[in-house]
């Protein structure tokens, strides 16, 4: 076989594909994974967000109540040191159940949804 | 559609787009991870964190470069992390048993020159990794020498000297397998294996 010809087949075979492959759906299957990243990004920010504004707002109104009605705020603030254990508690339950509701029973479903 | 809108489409949030353009690159990015790599049954995944990359900094894309070589040099790092990862980085696949052995059943006498073509495709298999990458990307995928300088931070002339030795190795290979006594031999060293 002349040199020529060598040469051809060689450029040839360079420029065939390798044989590799990917699934038929790749480019869906990519496109609902980045999908879902961005939700869970999202439902958390927006968790995020209300944790803080909920928490702004306690803060906002207690602020009222300190100009408006101190001896009440401070009945509170005693209350609160008192049963300090069952606050936290109650208020660490309350935070979480939002948390669930928010982003990770979505979480779960979606990936569950996945799954079956 | 063509690049610039594709990428401003991205932007505003559209994700047919985003499928739009998995679709127009996925043979671009599975051969370079592909002949990188070298598992096919971890290469979905490969190529899936190459995209979500693509994703995740379209933000930082800016029209320097074409589309096409920004996502291959995405694809080419991810890649080679790959690679780091498993602890497989730099290692020359020295078991040419498999290309013997199906050597062994050639006959130059009356050969196919798709056996050939099949021959070299798993010669460039092979290949040193930084030799069959700068194979894929020049012939195959038909990057300029500065493209592939940018994708993989070769220096060009450090491209060009692969390119040349590693096609003087296939072209070695070749002239060998057409040979009829060469080819005598492997059978008889494939034989006594």
């Amino acid at each position: 076989m002349r040199n020529e010809e060598l040469s051809d087949i060689l450029e040839t075979s360079l420029k065939a594909e390798p044989e590799y492959r990917l699934s038929a759906n790749f480019a869906q299957k990519v496109t609902l994974s980045v999908v879902k990243r961005e939700q869970w990004r999202s439902d958390l920010s927006d968790y995020l967000y209300l944790t803080a504004s909920l928490i702004g707002l306690l803060v906002a109104v207690s602020g009222i109540y300190y100009i408006a009605d101190k001896e009440l705020l401070i009945r509170i603030w005693v209350f609160l040191k008192s049963n300090l254990l069952p606050v936290t508690f109650l208020f660490i339950t309350a935070n979480f159940i939002f948390l669930a509701d928010r982003v990770l029973l979505r979480l779960l479903f979606s990936k569950w949804k996945q799954i079956n | 559609m063509n690049d610039t809108e594709l990428i401003s489409q991205l932007i505003n949030g559209n994700k047919n787009a985003f499928t739009f353009l998995v679709s127009r690159y996925q043979k671009l990015v599975v051969h370079i991870a592909g002949r990188i790599i070298q598992r096919q049954e971890e290469l979905e995944d490969v190529c899936q964190e190459v995209f979500i990359k693509v994703y995740q900094n379209l933000d930082s894309y800016r029209n320097e470069c074409k589309l096409s070589t920004w996502i291959a040099t995405i694809a080419y790092n991810t890649s080679i992390n790959f690679l780091r990862r498993i602890n497989k980085w730099e290692t020359v696949n020295p078991d040419d048993s498999t290309v013997l052995k199906n050597l062994a059943g050639f006959n130059a006498e009356s050969y196919e020159t798709s056996d050939l073509h099949r021959y070299i495709r798993e010669q460039i298999e092979l290949l040193p990794l930084h030799y069959r990458t700068v194979l894929t990307l020049f012939h195959l995928e038909e990057f300029s020498y500065q493209e592939i300088e940018q994708i993989t931070g070769m220096p060009e002339g450090t491209v060009k000297s692969y390119l040349f030795r590693a096609k003087a190795i296939l072209k070695e290979k070749l002239k060998f397998v057409v040979d009829a006594n060469s080819l005598k031999l492997v059978k008889e060293i494939s034989n006594e294996k």
